[in-house]
């Protein structure tokens, strides 16, 4: 079946004439709705990746929103009965309790990298994930940094 | 020039390196002799260049099995095979470590770069632009072959000879699906590099009409099946191997893909619009620059580290030269773009919004919309931390869950519309006629699984739209069965279209996976005691029968049997010799029709008293594998040639006006 043929060239008067309106108002409401869904949830989805002395800096920015907060782990408490455990994540210069219900593997102990992810409820950290990241190093990182990269490097 | 001398410790080293180099020298050679031949319309010159394709082809083919032969041989004089093989490693994981690591895989993407090349110089038309054609290949050839030849070459010397390498990394040795994930991903990305080329040789030429998109449509199903089928291997294999009974968390490395999928998607319905119409000319143009250019920015971002750090864009030299090319493809793409934009300008009016070329419209943008969100996402904590210095934020799943189910909707929803519509107009009365059907099974099916139990919106929605579809395309397929005189031969006339409903149909059973495995799924934890009496979880019974270690030469396994509902089940927690530290576990998946059992033990006392075991029942998994398979056979169906037939006198009055 061959093609109908194409369509003749319209006038050019007609052509000059074409309505842009149309146009321009669906590509302004697509905008408007691009931009209403990125910046009305993209700064609420945000999760922040904190040492505990970076919460403790900016508590008053973070607290309340999920966070991610990374450091060592002290003082483990844990009953694989019950899958509760309790620690203390630390990076040296400040510490905070963490909570977390679920079963963790024998390698989470003393001086173990963990970042956790959960909201502070009060000063106790409330962890809905747990991720332990394991390494050689035993020592306090000396600086923010190095331990963030730690934190980062292993896995 | 690279130091030559340096490779006399390793035989097979020199010799990669020199086949790569030679693959670097006939590129360049052929690039200079397409643009000469498409300079003087020199139609020689234009075949010496073909010809370049099959030396770079067959040069990249030698490197390629040299690095292989490496691997398998344990020679660990080669830089690559010290750094990601190792000799306990069984033989199926030294043959998918070529892919396993950065120098491998971009070895593997410039060997299937020189394979389309070449087929391409066997398959493509003499036309004006061919030479173009064979150019822009080229051009894509310079850079990857470059790469691996220098910067990221796996033939470089090591200082000293090892007795064994480090090992692959493990994550990828986990699970089978890795053979298979990265050779679907980079068939689909590499796929692209031909529609890019003719849409710059159409560009250069200014031959801009659907002459381009007519000789690429094939290349471009291919490659997109592809990319479908990677991008579902890649789910499959975070199931399977990260523990947490999910398939996709936005993950950036999952984005990377799916963002080229979004944009060839949106494409492969823009150049019909073109080929029927010759409207969207504009469009089409950008879209396959955009298209090809994603799959740059998606290895750039995978391989600079910029969406972790923007401190880690200083390290290795890869990231930099990607986001080079990166940016020399749009400057040209869209340098050419606007040169010809007075060339590219549609010839009629645009189409009515009730017609099937405006429900196209409609899909493109809201594929569009997805694809800048994905990437709006993907990229947001490097433009918080480049703006306020805060570092390692992250953008969590329901920033993405919160476009990407009303987008996914709309697209369910223009996609059962789009096929009843005529070409330019449809009067509302015939529309209603054509539209009520769909409408009433759609709202039936809702309220059945209302009446079942469904509640979620997402999930009502979903099944109301995939009864719409289904019942759509079924009407469609019957009327024109009974006008052609049977399915049978309705099928042999038109296999790219009921190729197309097929891969329609696909998509449909894929969201109803994806729907109710996301919103049914049930998650919980325990600690078995072994031998205990059984203990109760989601509903189940679940005893913990056996706790063992299993050696296996590249690693050890501690192995957990649970008895579920008196079905035994295995997990386990590997450990491989390259990260002694480090557990990887490997869930026991029972795959069902309705709903899968997923187990996964996450930890075993030393001692081997209990296993601590998570249990994930979700529905509906299956049909997101099986889903994706009914997808890829459609548009395998598309490629299909119509068989010649006699039409009947009736059929040809009947037949519509449009295809």
């Amino acid at each position: 079946m061959t093609r109908p043929a194409p369509q003749a060239p319209l006038p050019r008067a007609r052509q000059r004439r074409r309505n842009p309106l149309p146009v321009v108002l669906g590509v302004a409401a697509l905008a408007g709705l691009t931009g209403f869904i990125a910046f009305g949830n993209l700064n609420k989805s945000l999760e922040y990746f904190v040492t505990p002395t970076e919460y403790q800096q900016q508590r008053a920015e973070l607290e309340g929103r999920p966070i991610r907060i990374g450091g060592l782990v002290r003082a483990v408490n844990y009953d694989p009965q019950t899958l509760s455990l309790r620690f203390v994540v630390s990076d040296g210069g400040a510490s905070f309790p963490v909570q977390y219900s679920g079963a963790v593997s024998d390698l989470f102990k003393e001086n173990q990298g963990v970042v956790v992810r959960g909201e502070f409820q009060g000063d106790t950290f409330h962890a809905q994930e747990l991720i332990v990241k394991h390494s050689e190093e035993y020592n306090v990182p000396k600086t923010q940094t190095q331990l963030k990269d730690m934190l980062q490097q292993t896995q | 020039m690279l130091n030559l001398i340096s490779f006399s410790s390793s035989a097979l080293g020199s010799l990669g390196q020199l086949a790569l180099l030679g693959a670097l020298g006939f590129t360049l050679m052929g690039l200079l002799l397409a643009f000469v031949g498409g300079v003087r319309a020199d139609a020689r010159v234009v075949e010496a260049a073909r010809r370049a394709t099959w030396a770079v082809f067959a040069l990249m083919s030698l490197g390629a099995l040299v690095l292989m032969v490496a691997l398998l041989s344990d020679d660990f004089s080669v830089r690559y095979v010290a750094e990601h093989s190792m000799r306990s490693s069984p033989t199926w994981i030294k043959v998918t470590s070529l892919w396993g690591a950065l120098e491998g895989s971009i070895l593997l993407w410039a060997w299937l770069l020189a394979g389309f090349a070449f087929i391409l110089s066997l398959t493509l038309r003499r036309d004006a632009l061919r030479p173009w054609a064979l150019g822009t290949m080229f051009i894509s050839l310079l850079f990857f072959v470059g790469v691996c030849a220098t910067i990221a070459s796996p033939f470089t010397p090591v200082s000293g000879l090892l007795a064994d390498g480090r090992g692959p990394n493990p994550a990828l040795q986990n699970h089978w699906m890795m053979a298979v994930h990265p050779v679907l991903l980079y068939l689909g990305f590499v796929g692209l590099s031909v529609p890019f080329a003719y849409a710059v040789a159409a560009l250069i030429t200014g031959r801009l009409s659907d002459h381009w998109v007519v000789v690429t449509r094939r290349w471009t199903l291919v490659a997109w099946t592809f990319l479908t089928a990677a991008i579902v291997a890649g789910g499959w294999w975070s199931y399977e191997t990260l523990g947490w009974g999910g398939y996709w968390a936005w993950d950036p490395v999952e984005n990377a893909s799916f963002i080229p999928w979004l944009l060839t998607t949106a494409f492969l319905h823009s150049i019909q619009i073109q080929e029927k119409r010759g409207l969207m000319r504009s469009w089409n143009v950008w879209l396959i620059v955009l298209a090809y250019s994603s799959t740059v920015l998606g290895t750039f971002l995978n391989r600079s580290g910029i969406v972790q750090s923007v401190h880690a864009f200083a390290g290795g030299p890869v990231g930099p030269v990607f986001l080079g090319f990166l940016a020399f493809l749009l400057i040209v793409g869209i340098g050419l773009a606007a040169w010809r934009a007075p060339s590219l300008r549609d010839e009629a009016e645009l189409p009515a919004p009730v017609s099937r070329e405006g429900a196209f419209l409609a899909g493109n943008w809201l594929f569009l919309v997805f694809a800048f969100m994905v990437l709006l996402g993907t990229l947001f904590p490097t433009f918080v931390e480049a703006a306020q210095g805060r570092r390692d934020a992250s953008v969590g799943p329901a920033f993405y869950n919160a476009f990407a189910i009303p987008l996914g909707l709309g697209l369910l929803l223009l996609m059962g519309v789009g096929p009843l519509l005529p070409w330019r107009r449809a009067d509302g009365q015939s529309l209603w006629r054509a539209l009520w059907p769909l409408l009433a099974s759609g709202v039936g099916a809702a309220g059945i699984a209302l009446v079942f139990g469904v509640r979620a919106p997402g999930v009502l929605l979903t099944v109301g739209l995939a009864a719409y579809n289904v019942v759509g395309l079924g009407l469609l397929t019957a009327r024109a069965a009974r006008q052609s005189g049977g399915l049978t031969r309705t099928l042999r006339a038109q296999p790219r279209r009921y190729g197309a409903y097929t891969a329609h149909i696909g998509l449909v059973v894929l969201a109803l996976g994806l729907a109710f495995s996301s919103a049914y799924r049930r998650d919980a934890q325990i600690t078995l005691n072994l031998q205990a009496a059984p203990s109760t979880l989601l509903s189940e019974r679940l005893q913990l029968t056996g706790l063992r270690q299993e050696d296996r030469g590249f690693g050890t396994s501690a192995v957990a049997t649970v008895q579920i509902d008196g079905r035994p089940f295995e997990s386990r927690l590997n450990t491989y010799v390259q990260a002694p530290g480090t557990l990887f576990p490997a869930p026991a998946v029972r795959y069902g029709a309705l709903g899968d059992t997923y187990l996964v033990v996450t930890s075993i006392d030393p001692a081997g008293k209990w296993a601590s075991v998570r249990l994930i029942e979700s529905p509906l998994v299956s049909w997101i594998w099986w889903g994706t398979l009914i997808i890829c056979l459609g548009a395998g169906l598309t490629l299909v040639q119509p068989a010649r037939s006699l039409p009947s006198r009736s059929a040809v009055r009947l037949a519509p006006a449009t295809d």
